[in-house]
């Protein structure tokens, strides 16, 4: 924006005497916002703001075999993480059992889903098995992890192989091509 | 009689203030962002509700693109270096100092160890442009031709401390991370991050 100088001038009047001119004290900002809007900007685009967080995984060693106490069948909720980000889960029954299969979607509730179950079991003899199927993306893994982090719950497993009773269940019960 | 002149309102405004704002905002950014890399892939990554910060240093990124691809970066130009000396050592192959140089720029890579040799000569401005096919896995995790596990191997062998991240996209399926994790199991590394987004905890949780 030009400034339009008003007042000041060191002209001759007539029969005045001979001024210097004087320097007007102002200067001129505009270009120096400027510069300082286009170097924010510059800073907003080249980096991030925000650090990703992450959580722990931890899985059983392989290489050892130790040797597991049983797991009653009717402390055992075990989930199935199907395709178009529906779970499955069978609860207090072995898949050969010929269980209910209940579907939830992930989020509210399968947390209501969980919560229901502990009560009836007790917290400390509660075990959630997490098999997520071919057709489950990640997200629907770290989904399910991230429940067990909000409902406290500390038995859980994540296992990658279904049992043929498993696959036999799903395939008859909802249609899932394990 | 002369015409009532009119005075003028001075059309300039103080821009001092608007200085000041603009680079106090300017300050702000510059102290609290860091530079976004430059990545081998988009990665939308889940969010979680977990707290913990995704370690700044020592770290090997291991991620998991929406069609399965897989991509491997570890923190540290000089120890990008030594891994791929290493490799290159294992593999019988010989880079150029010109081409670890622009190996070390990269901070993560989605390419067999025999396009990569060909893929570092390119110009800047092709090597945006080439399709990163991935790095080979496969389900056994121990096999000759998964090459991810050389990639981890070496990248441990040239700094020790490295943690391990795992940043797998949304839309990844879950055989193509099983890939990743029997990679890591067959290495007897049991304990990894899962890199994700930042979500709100429900109301009324706490953390333990």
């Amino acid at each position: 924006m030009a400034e339009i100088n008003t007042g000041g001038g060191g002209g001759k009047h007539d029969g005045g005497k001979v001024r210097s001119k004087k320097a007007s004290t102002r200067v001129d900002m505009t270009p120096m916002v400027d510069l300082g809007f286009l170097l924010i900007t510059f800073f907003i685009l080249a980096t991030t703001l925000s650090k990703p967080s992450s959580m722990t995984l931890n899985v059983p060693d392989k290489t050892k075999q130790e040797e597991t106490e049983p797991i009653k069948a009717s402390n055992v909720m075990t989930v199935f993480l199907g395709k178009d980000n529906k779970a499955y889960y069978i609860f207090g029954k072995a898949a050969n059992e010929d269980p209910e299969v209940k579907t939830v979607g992930y989020g509210y509730e399968f947390r209501q889903a969980l919560q229901e179950n502990v009560k009836k079991v007790g917290g400390e003899k509660f075990v959630v098995v997490i098999k997520p199927t071919k057709q489950s993306t990640y997200k629907n893994m770290v989904d399910v992890l991230d429940e067990m982090a909000i409902t406290k719950l500390k038995r859980y497993a994540l296992v990658d192989q279904l049992t043929p009773d498993e696959k036999k269940l799903l395939k008859d019960k909802v249609k899932l091509d394990a | 009689m002369p015409a009532v002149k009119i005075k003028r309102a001075s059309s300039s405004v103080d821009m001092t203030a608007m200085t000041d704002v603009a680079f106090l905002l300017l300050t702000f950014f510059i102290l609290t962002a860091q530079f976004r890399s430059q990545d081998a892939a988009a990665i939308e990554t889940p969010s979680s509700i977990s707290g913990i910060k995704v370690p700044d240093r020592d770290i090997m990124t291991i991620g998991l693109g929406r069609d399965g691809k897989v991509y491997f970066g570890i923190d540290n130009a000089q120890n990008r270096i030594s891994m791929l000396e290493n490799i290159a050592a294992a593999k019988g192959i010989t880079f150029t100092p010109n081409e670890m140089k622009e190996f070390s720029l990269m901070s993560n890579f989605g390419l067999p160890i025999n396009q990569l040799k060909s893929y570092l000569s390119l110009p800047k401005e092709q090597q945006g442009k080439v399709k990163q096919p991935g790095i080979p896995t496969d389900s056994t995790g121990a096999a000759p031709t998964n090459e991810l596990k050389d990639w981890v191997f070496n990248a441990r062998k040239a700094n020790n401390g490295l943690r391990i991240a795992l940043k797998g996209d949304n839309l990844a399926k879950f055989p193509e991370f099983k890939n990743v994790l029997a990679t890591l199991q067959a290495q007897n590394i049991n304990k990894f991050n899962l890199i994700t987004g930042t979500e709100a905890p429900p109301a009324g949780w706490k953390a333990d």
